[in-house]
């Protein structure tokens, strides 16, 4: 299989979830804002597992939708919030802050490790934002998606008796694979 | 993720396949509506690879992806992911919608409309 070379770091994105197609819609602009070549490449993960394997052999269609990925030129990839410390170290308006993400106290990178418990954070809660293909959220979000569900429901919006489903939307159509 | 094996035992049909693959094939024929943005089929992924495994011999397993192939998934009224459909000889026999991750569970689900 042949693996293409890529001189910028590529930044996977959930094309299904809006959230995620937000960030990625701000970082393209921060991208785009820079002149030159571009110092990121941001690209929705899409539907085709062959075609990512094309870009990294190690990269699994279901992992690139479980966690935010970054891959590198060098052939390897960064995951949650070391991908995002990553994509901020590559963009002009917050590089200036990233080198805090380095910064080691007794082995322990505290910035870092901050950084990646808003990761998951803002991962858990996704779904309680309208990411339904997000799936069940973690245990402390379940009561904040719960009341969100008991507020549809007065308005009369059912939901699915299976914890394991993803609706679609209203209108019929699957989620919708979009670029940005 | 753990659990998602390299080998994959479910083979995915097309809007321009389905007709030969599915509705022609022989013998139960179970498919999956699913998408890969979806994060229950993410979670029962591995439990349906091993489902296909088991029961190779009588049935066989194909996936749909409805965020490609939306024709189909409006064809059967597909309500969310995942969705099982039970054929045989080309007649829906029976569906699941999101089927807890669990093998067991799964097996008696595919099963369970050969046997009635």
């Amino acid at each position: 299989m042949q693996i293409r070379l890529q001189s910028a770091p590529i930044l996977l994105f959930n094309d299904e979830c809006g959230v995620c197609r937000s960030i990625a819609h701000w970082v393209k602009k921060q991208v785009q804002a820079q002149s030159g070549t571009a110092s990121i490449v941001v690209r929705p993960i899409g539907q085709d597992p062959e075609e990512l394997r094309a870009l990294n052999q190690g990269l699994n269609i279901w992992d690139a939708y479980a966690t935010i990925h970054l891959l590198m030129p060098d052939g390897s990839m960064k995951l949650g919030g070391e991908a995002v410390a990553e994509v901020l170290r590559h963009l002009p308006s917050t590089r200036w802050f990233t080198w805090t993400f380095a910064v080691s106290v007794f082995g322990i990178r505290p910035f870092q490790a901050i950084l990646n418990l808003a990761y998951v954070i803002l991962a858990d809660v996704r779904p309680v934002f309208g990411c339904e293909s997000c799936g069940t959220p973690s245990l402390w979000v379940r009561p904040i998606r719960w009341m969100v569900n008991w507020v549809a429901s007065l308005f009369g919006k059912s939901h699915h008796p299976s914890p394991h489903f993803t609706s679609l939307p209203a209108s019929g159509r699957p989620p919708q694979a979009q670029n940005i | 993720m753990p659990g998602y094996k390299s080998i994959d035992r479910i083979q995915t049909v097309t809007a321009s396949t389905f007709d030969r693959l599915v509705l022609k094939g022989e013998g139960p024929i179970v498919v999956e509506f699913m998408s890969y943005g979806c994060a229950h089929c993410g979670v029962i992924e591995p439990d349906l690879q091993q489902v296909a495994e088991i029961v190779e011999s009588t049935e066989k397993f194909f996936r749909v992806n409805i965020a490609v192939d939306r024709e189909l998934s409006e064809q059967y009224e597909i309500q969310g992911t995942p969705t099982l459909i039970m054929f045989l000889n080309g007649a829906e026999l029976g569906r699941e919608e999101g089927p807890s991750p669990d093998v067991s569970n799964i097996l008696a689900v595919v099963r369970q409309p050969y046997e009635s």
